[in-house]
């Protein structure tokens, strides 16, 4: 941004792709003025989000999230696990968010990308201070055996606003995910009894019932980026790198405030702005539960 | 959430002890496909919007996602040179395996996946820059590396990567006397040996080629004519793909 | 890297061209090779072998271990390779860490066969001691001294001699363990298995310059190939792996004739070898 008024004088003869490397803040500010975003969006609406769920077949439940180009694969896996000795009656939940190479071109193998730590750390805090998951329901038998639920959410696409996609992918692969039914075998292991029922069953499944989780106050976010009073959702990278104040809120589907996150950046939030970014996630949250609830009847469906 | 996370196990049932001897070479294939034939095969261009190149790939339950950025600046302890450089590197999400714990790294598959594409780009185009390979392997069903390379070679040319001809792989299990075709991780588990090639249909080369196991030379010939026979099948397939791809951005 | 001019690689090129290599030898000519074994008295077996400059030295050591649970009637080997930082200015730092890694998996692919274990140069079931609780891990360590070109066949015959050489400790189990108990073993230091290395492949690579293919190139050659195969061949004339190097395509044609040159060569290989592991092991019993 070394020649704001070159930008002014220039603009006119430049052509637009060049215009917008050169001087992209610049670039953004006019489409801003029109009330209109690069890729056409108005400056408070949302990419187009889109979920499937039970994507990877190897797992106990999977959701793919892609709000525009943003793509999140969540995974979960189930295991067994002795209960620790403070909470005999609860299972676990492991989450993790990874970033791998082919997401963007920030990342390379074996260097971490930066945002990666921040975004599982918002994750844990938003799914477990939620109160969604209710670790009780993860409980087999009372001291001895409770289910580790490994929550896996891999970054395909990073596009921007990765926090919301894997918020969703997160609680979407929750939704889908079936408890495998098991039983107790002779040496006290937990053992998976097969669906087909071929082997002659010897033994009653101890959780019969508790095949799914009951969600409860499922959390939705959704990201803004502030600029100049504008207020922007849902930004793309691009959006997110050349203005760079974020502001994350997550309500949960009673619209609860869960989450709130503001990370620095240049620009200082008028608390009026901030509630302006809690209504904004608000109408986000209900066109997330449609989404949400369309997949789910999807593939109730099949 | 107690900071140390407990040993946990996958409640699977353990391998169920291995069929009788008789039956293991049995006339018909776990997923009831015929010894030659392959698995149907999926892939789409572009799967990744921030990469220069990206392709995905689907062979029955293996699920690949390639991803190539470059030409860029090679690193900088890099000395000049007049040929572009390819890095290469493949990983597996925690849940592409049936059991988590068990963490499959296969550290040899980026080595390998350079070796088989190498021969293919003409790395002349891009001087003193790097071109970087990046896979990801979402869900595993056997054939994994194979399914790769074809993949990779796919997301090159979606990136505009010079090359000599696509390079696409094909493996091929031997169990007992016979030979499957495209093995699942099944299959694979219980081989004798196993036969992986990579080639150049169009220019009728062999990128790279590894055998594993006890083999005499008259199967190696049966098993490479096989393997090549699917690599010519896999190639209309990515051809396809790209024309398809290139015929819908040009609407 | 060997930094060779225009002239020297046109000389080379030339010369294998003419079945005269510069060191006087034909295309399937291999160095003079040289064993020695038992170099490495802490471990169970040991070989140092020599292929001209290229100085290798491997190593097997035998420990008590549990078995794996998918594999419970079976031992466990492994290969691991190191690249003296000594034998070549390349392999300083990290430079060598790549070509152990290959090292390795080759190795580890001619000596263990399929997954079913079928075409193994060590018979992994002979490694057990007590079905799914105690059996023989095999530690095997090869150290590259001095590099001058063939690596993979040089260790390759070194990791045969080595587990030639190699004697098993007997083990008396102590009867009445039963249920979950580890059995107690009893290992004697007395008495040794000698170690059945019939069936251990020998491993022949093929270098291609121009149109012909060479056995056991110099770093010098090894420069200048546009591909190499490494077919590892057992006593009985079986391929028991194969691995291609080196970027350029072939021809499957090209590839097969290889196969039945390797194939060929192995045999005086085999012979070589072994003629060269019972010297040296009488060598080692004078002493």
């Amino acid at each position: 941004m070394g020649l704001p008024d070159a930008a002014g004088d220039l603009s006119s003869e430049m052509e637009v792709d060049a215009f917008r490397r050169l001087f992209p803040l610049r670039f953004h500010e006019r489409h801003l003025a029109e009330s209109i975003r690069p890729d056409g969006r108005p400056v408070g609406g949302a990419r187009d989000t889109s979920l499937a769920l039970g994507a990877v077949g190897s797992s106990d439940g999977s959701a793919l999230a892609k709000i525009g180009s943003t793509t999140m694969l969540a995974a979960v896996k189930m295991e067994v696990m002795t209960p620790l000795s403070e909470s005999p009656e609860e299972g676990c939940i492991a989450i993790e968010f990874h970033m791998p190479p082919i997401c963007s071109p920030l990342v390379r193998p074996g260097r971490p990308a930066d945002a990666a730590p921040v975004v599982a750390k918002q994750l844990n805090d938003t799914i477990v201070s939620s109160g969604m998951i209710n670790l009780k329901e993860l409980s087999l038998v009372s001291g001895k055996a409770a289910w580790m639920a490994y929550l896996d959410i891999y970054c395909l696409d990073a596009d921007g606003a990765l926090f919301d996609a894997a918020l969703l992918s997160a609680v979407a692969a929750l939704s889908h995910l079936r408890i495998p039914q098991v039983s107790l075998n002779d040496d006290g292991r937990v053992v998976v009894v097969s669906e087909e029922g071929e082997e002659k069953i010897d033994r009653e499944p101890v959780n019969k019932e508790k095949r799914k989780l009951n969600l409860t106050n499922i959390p939705f976010s959704l990201t803004c980026v502030l600029h100049k009073g504008y207020i922007l959702a849902d930004p793309t990278a691009e959006e997110e790198s050349i203005m760079g104040t974020l502001v994350t809120v997550a309500l949960d589907s009673s619209d609860q405030l869960v989450s709130l996150y503001k990370p620095g950046g240049p620009v200082l939030a008028h608390t009026s702005v901030l509630k302006d970014c809690v209504e904004l996630t608000k109408k986000r949250t209900v066109e997330l539960q449609k989404i949400l609830a369309e997949a789910i009847s999807d593939m109730d469906l099949e | 959430m107690a900071g140390k996370t407990p040993t946990t196990y996958s409640p699977s049932p353990r391998l169920k002890s291995k069929p009788a001897k008789n039956d293991a070479y049995d006339s018909v294939r776990p997923d009831g496909r015929g010894f030659a034939q392959c698995r149907p095969a999926f892939m789409r261009t572009g799967a990744v919007n921030s990469a220069s190149g990206s392709a995905y790939a689907e062979f029955g339950n293996t699920k690949v996602i390639v991803s190539v950025f470059g030409p860029r600046e090679s690193k900088k302890a890099m000395m000049y040179s007049d040929l572009g450089r390819l890095n290469c590197n493949v990983s597996y999400t925690t849940f592409a395996s049936p059991s988590r714990a068990q963490g499959s790294d296969h550290k040899e598959f980026s080595t390998m996946l350079h070796k088989a594409l190498e021969g293919a780009i003409i790395l002349e185009t891009f001087p003193k820059t790097t071109v970087d390979v990046f896979a990801l392997i979402l869900e595993s069903g056997g054939g994994d590396l194979p399914v790769v390379i074809s993949c990779a070679s796919l997301a090159l040319a979606d990136a505009g990567i010079m090359m000599y001809d696509l390079v696409v792989s094909a493996s091929l299990s031997c169990l007992g006397p016979n030979l499957v075709i495209d093995p699942i991780n099944e299959e694979e588990s219980r081989e004798d040996g196993n036969l992986m090639i990579s080639c150049m249909p169009s220019r009728n080369e062999v990128t790279q080629l590894i055998i594993t196991g006890e083999w005499s030379t008259p199967k190696i010939n049966e098993a490479m004519r096989l393997c090549l026979d699917a690599c010519t099948k896999l190639s209309t397939i990515t051809r396809t793909c790209l024309k398809d791809a290139a015929s819908s951005t040009q609407d | 890297m060997v930094g060779l001019s225009a002239g020297e690689k046109h000389f080379i090129q030339g010369g294998i061209a003419q079945d005269l290599r510069t060191d006087g030898r034909k295309r399937l000519d291999f160095r003079p090779i040289s064993v020695e074994t038992g170099i490495i008295p802490q471990a169970s077996g040991s070989a140092r072998v020599r292929i001209g400059a290229t100085d290798v030295i491997a190593s097997v050591k035998a420990e008590l271990g549990k078995p794996n649970a998918s594999q419970p009637d079976k031992g466990k080997v492994s290969v691991h390779i190191d690249c003296s930082a000594t034998a070549e200015p390349a392999f300083e730092g990290r430079g060598g860490e790549e070509l152990s890694a290959e090292l390795s998996v080759s190795l580890q692919r001619c000596l263990l066969g399929g997954k079913s274990g079928s075409g193994a140069g060590i018979n992994l079931s002979s490694l057990i001691i007590v079905e799914g609780k105690v059996c023989w891990d095999l530690y095997i360590d090869g150290l590259v001294v001095s590099s001058d070109g063939n690596l993979l066949d040089a260790l390759g015959a070194a990791i045969k001699s080595a587990l030639s050489n190699t004697g098993i400790p007997k083990v008396q189990v102590a009867v009445g363990a039963s249920g979950d108990e580890q059995p107690e073993v009893d290992v004697s230091d007395e008495e040794f298995l000698q170690f059945d290395t019939s069936s251990v492949p020998i491993i022949v690579t093929l270098t291609k310059i121009g149109r012909h293919y060479i056995v056991d190139a110099t770093a010098d050659e090894e420069s200048l190939m546009s591909s190499a195969v490494s077919i590892s061949i057992n006593r009985r004339g079986q391929i028991c792996g194969l691995t291609k190097r080196g970027g350029a395509g072939l021809d499957p044609s090209v590839i097969l004739d290889m196969i039945s040159v390797a194939k060929h060569v192995s045999e005086q290989l085999m012979s070589k070898l072994d003629s060269e592991i019972a010297a040296a092991e009488a060598m080692e019993e004078d002493s």
